[in-house]
């Protein structure tokens, strides 16, 4: 895990560094003179050597301080957190809409398998494959804000105006971000599950005449949760990376926004602070999905 | 089941809770890209002056909407000289901290600036100051080296704002000043919240209690926030495709005016083929720029043909002195040595969408004379380090680009050899040099007149058109300038109708 954190800091820090761009130069814009550049990049200490630069940040991550923003001069660390309170409840919620959805239609179409009800699920889920997240964004925009009236078509007022509000705001980006990852898990669902009622204590079950509801929520879907936790763990991971579009569409102050912005301004300390943060996040993510293994199926248990 | 109708009973409840009321006396303006820090002595970004200057911080000279210099912090000056100016300053005039302003404070902001360690962008506007000297609490003289023809525009602009010396350290993060509003606060990446200043020196103003910047940089969400009323006004970033639109809905009005923002086709002066004046003027006669108007800004904005623009009061249409002549172009490039033309690409920035759209019309022109131009999205930081090429960068990496320059009064670009057009003309330079010190209204004009027209023959660059100022408000809202002189968003006197 350590190394793959190590990893990815050397990487970003380099791949920063090899964009062409001048920090200093994007900041004072091109109405400044070449002095007032020079002078800034001197402050920023970008004119030191890059193997310096690197071995400071570093050693100062280690220890929580992931150096000031460039273009905000607040702490890195303040910044990812303040974004955290934005992207973190957006990306729960995207994944509660997904897992509320997605498994009770991947349930519905494999009890169903190869009938009406399954082909209209499979359909469903085809579209939300097809559809864009960002252009789902948008219609959601034209028909709740625009046309109906019932969203802000964006922002985030922040929590202070009640968890209702804060929350509200959050609704349709998660609803245009969760839909990809929806159609992903039903599949996955509808496939795991079906392998299950396949399998012969299943069989042997429905001739003891258990109730068919038992069958599959009490034996069958437990069974199957293991795949599906495997995909929605990785899914996880990615809803929070994926945020960065919707985030843009409804104009979001959460991290992936931050990442975008920090990109386009050169803002090297918050692009090496988010990047080592998200994939810190990922990680631990990982190890807890692994962890959770062993309490679905009692014959993995790590030592 | 229960969790699932659990889940369901929240979701409605969120449907059904309300946002809160907007009051009569906030305002929520839309603008498409966050200042880079607030202070504006050390970053000439129009983005902070958009929030910060005249807002929050003033100078001792106003421009007026009109482009009129005006008193300010300065009730009134005088010099017989142009050289040794007095500037006699308005009496209890408070800062936000509640301290009056005194003389030494404007010394110490001017002092400030010219001060080498300080890291102010235009400290070149001020190297002529020789001296700043307090008379007494309310009176202060400035004396230059030289004669500065525009010294009063020096004093008004977004670099010159007084301020405290105690804020000194928090310019960045809390501007103080003597403006009608103060920074409430700044949610990084999403809003700034300014609030009224209750001890103005104007009495009467500010007409709000509130204003929320909020940042949305793409147009199609400011457009959707305006439409479902989450902003009142988008200030900057709507874009002309959406005028005719919105000037028929009824709930909002649409200001068009002008601004200071020259939307210009740039040519790689330092190299081949574009050292060869004939190949630019070929180039300028070569474009329509009616029909790049029409095709980058449904027609919104100005034509130029040269870079001052029409709020300039010097400014002398020159548009039509190399008319759009697709002959004479193809006869240009052929006495030039390119009877069939030419390859070249435009390096333009996305981010700028009127760029693109610019290029995309000409690169069709271009083509009726030989020039095959393909065009190359780069993203802004390429486009600084590959076509604006500053130190260390030695030669600029491009053939042609688009960009507009929003500063007034910068025709001093193209006396200087190493901007990014590359152009180099002593007898440009010298009569630029001789209008920077040339007092005489009527003498400065027709200097003024003779750059405009050299620019026009010489050609080193291609001036498309002035850049409108497009903003959409909520009816009600009154206030807001109509043109764009310097680059600000005045909010003092605006509010909404009663």
């Amino acid at each position: 895990m350590l190394l793959t954190l190590l990893f990815v800091s050397l990487l970003v820090f380099m791949v920063v560094r090899v964009l062409p761009g001048d920090p200093a130069l994007i900041m004072l814009g091109i109405e400044a003179s070449p002095d007032a550049v020079a002078r800034m990049r001197e402050s920023l200490g970008l004119d030191r050597p890059v193997p310096v630069q690197y071995a400071e940040w570093a050693g100062r991550a280690v220890l929580g301080d992931l150096g000031r923003s460039i273009q905000y001069d607040v702490p890195v660390a303040g910044l990812i957190a303040s974004r955290l309170s934005v992207t973190l409840p957006l990306t729960i919620m995207a994944a509660a809409l997904m897992l509320m959805a997605a498994i009770p239609l991947g349930v519905f179409a494999a009890t169903r398998h190869r009938r009406w009800g399954d082909y209209a699920a499979m359909t469903l889920s085809q579209l939300g494959i097809a559809v864009p997240g960002f252009w789902a964004g948008l219609l959601l925009i034209l028909l709740f804000s625009v046309k109906l009236g019932w969203f802000q078509a964006g922002g985030f007022d922040g929590w202070g105006q009640g968890a209702g509000h804060a929350l509200k705001s959050l609704l349709l980006p998660a609803v245009a971000l969760g839909l990809f990852q929806f159609a992903v898990l039903a599949r996955t669902t509808r496939s795991a599950l079906l392998e299950v009622l396949r399998e012969e204590y299943v069989k042997t079950a429905r001739a003891k005449g258990v109730a068919e509801r038992a069958v599959i929520f009490r034996h069958a879907l437990k069974n199957a949760m293991i795949p599906i936790l495997t995909v929605a763990g990785v899914q996880l991971g990615q809803l929070m990376a994926g945020s960065i579009i919707l985030e843009s569409v409804f104009y979001l102050p959460g991290l992936g926004r931050l990442a975008l912005g920090a990109i386009s301004a050169r803002d090297l300390p918050v692009v090496q602070g988010v990047v080592l943060f998200v994939a810190s996040a990922i990680v631990v993510i990982n190890a807890a999905v692994d962890m959770l293994y062993g309490v679905l199926d009692p014959r993995i248990r790590y030592e | 089941m229960t969790v699932l109708r659990g889940l369901a009973l929240t979701l409605l409840a969120l449907l059904l809770s309300a946002a809160p009321a907007a009051a009569q006396g906030a305002l929520t303006v839309q603008v498409s890209t966050e200042p880079p820090g607030l202070d504006l002595t050390s970053n000439p970004s129009s983005a902070i002056a958009g929030v910060v200057f005249y807002n929050v911080q003033e100078a001792l000279v106003k421009v007026d909407r009109h482009g009129k210099l005006v008193p300010w912090l300065a009730e009134r000056w005088y010099t017989t000289d142009s050289k040794n100016y007095t500037f006699f300053l308005r009496k209890g005039v408070r800062f936000h901290n509640g301290r009056e302003m005194k003389a030494a404070d404007v010394k110490f902001a001017l002092d400030r600036a010219v001060n080498p360690e300080t890291k102010h962008p235009y400290r070149v506007q001020y190297e002529n100051v020789q001296d700043v000297i307090v008379k007494d609490d309310y009176t202060i003289s400035v004396t230059l080296k030289l004669v500065q023809a525009n010294f009063l525009w020096t004093v008004a602009r977004q670099g010159s704002v007084i301020y405290p010396r105690e804020a000194v350290d928090t310019l960045k993060t809390q501007p103080m000043g003597t403006g009608p509003f103060t920074v409430a606060d700044w949610v990084r990446g999403d809003r700034i919240v300014l609030v009224k200043n209750k001890d103005y020196w104007q009495k009467g103003l500010p007409r709000l209690d509130k204003v929320t910047y909020r940042f949305i940089p793409d147009p199609n969400s400011a457009l959707a926030s305006l439409k479902s009323g989450d902003i009142d006004v988008s200030a900057f970033g709507l874009g002309p495709e959406n005028v005719d639109e919105l000037k028929k809905d009824g709930r909002f009005q649409v200001i068009l005016g002008d601004t200071t923002n020259d939307v210009t086709l740039s040519m790689n002066n330092s190299k081949k083929p574009y050292l060869d004046k004939r190949v630019r003027l070929a180039i300028t006669h070569a474009i329509n720029k009616e029909e790049v108007l029409k095709g980058a800004m449904f027609g919104y904005g100005k034509i130029l043909g040269s870079n001052v623009d029409p709020l300039n009061p010097y400014y002398v249409d020159v548009s039509k002195r190399e008319p759009y002549d697709p002959a004479k172009a193809k006869k240009l490039l052929a006495e030039a040595g390119y009877p069939n033309g030419f390859e070249a690409t435009f390096k333009v920035a996305p981010q700028y969408y009127y760029t693109v759209r610019s290029a995309e019309v000409i690169v069709n022109q271009l083509a009726k004379v030989g020039i095959r131009a393909k065009i190359q999205q780069i993203e802004w930081g390429q486009w600084l380090a590959q076509v604006f090429c500053l130190k260390p960068c030695e030669n600029p990496d491009y053939d042609m680009s688009i960009i507009g320059h929003a500063e007034a009064w910068d025709i001093g670009n193209f006396a200087n050899p190493k901007y990014y057009f590359r152009w180099d003309s002593p007898e440009f330079q010298a009569l630029f040099k001789e209008s920077e010190v040339t007092v005489d209204d009527r003498k400065r004009r027709e200097l003024y007149v003779k750059m405009q027209q050299m620019l026009a023959d010489e050609a080193p660059a291609v001036w498309l058109y002035m850049h409108p100022r497009l903003v959409v408000t909520k009816k009600g809202v009154t206030g807001i300038w109509k043109d764009l002189p310097v680059p600000s968003l005045d909010l003092s006197e605006v509010g909404w109708q009663k």
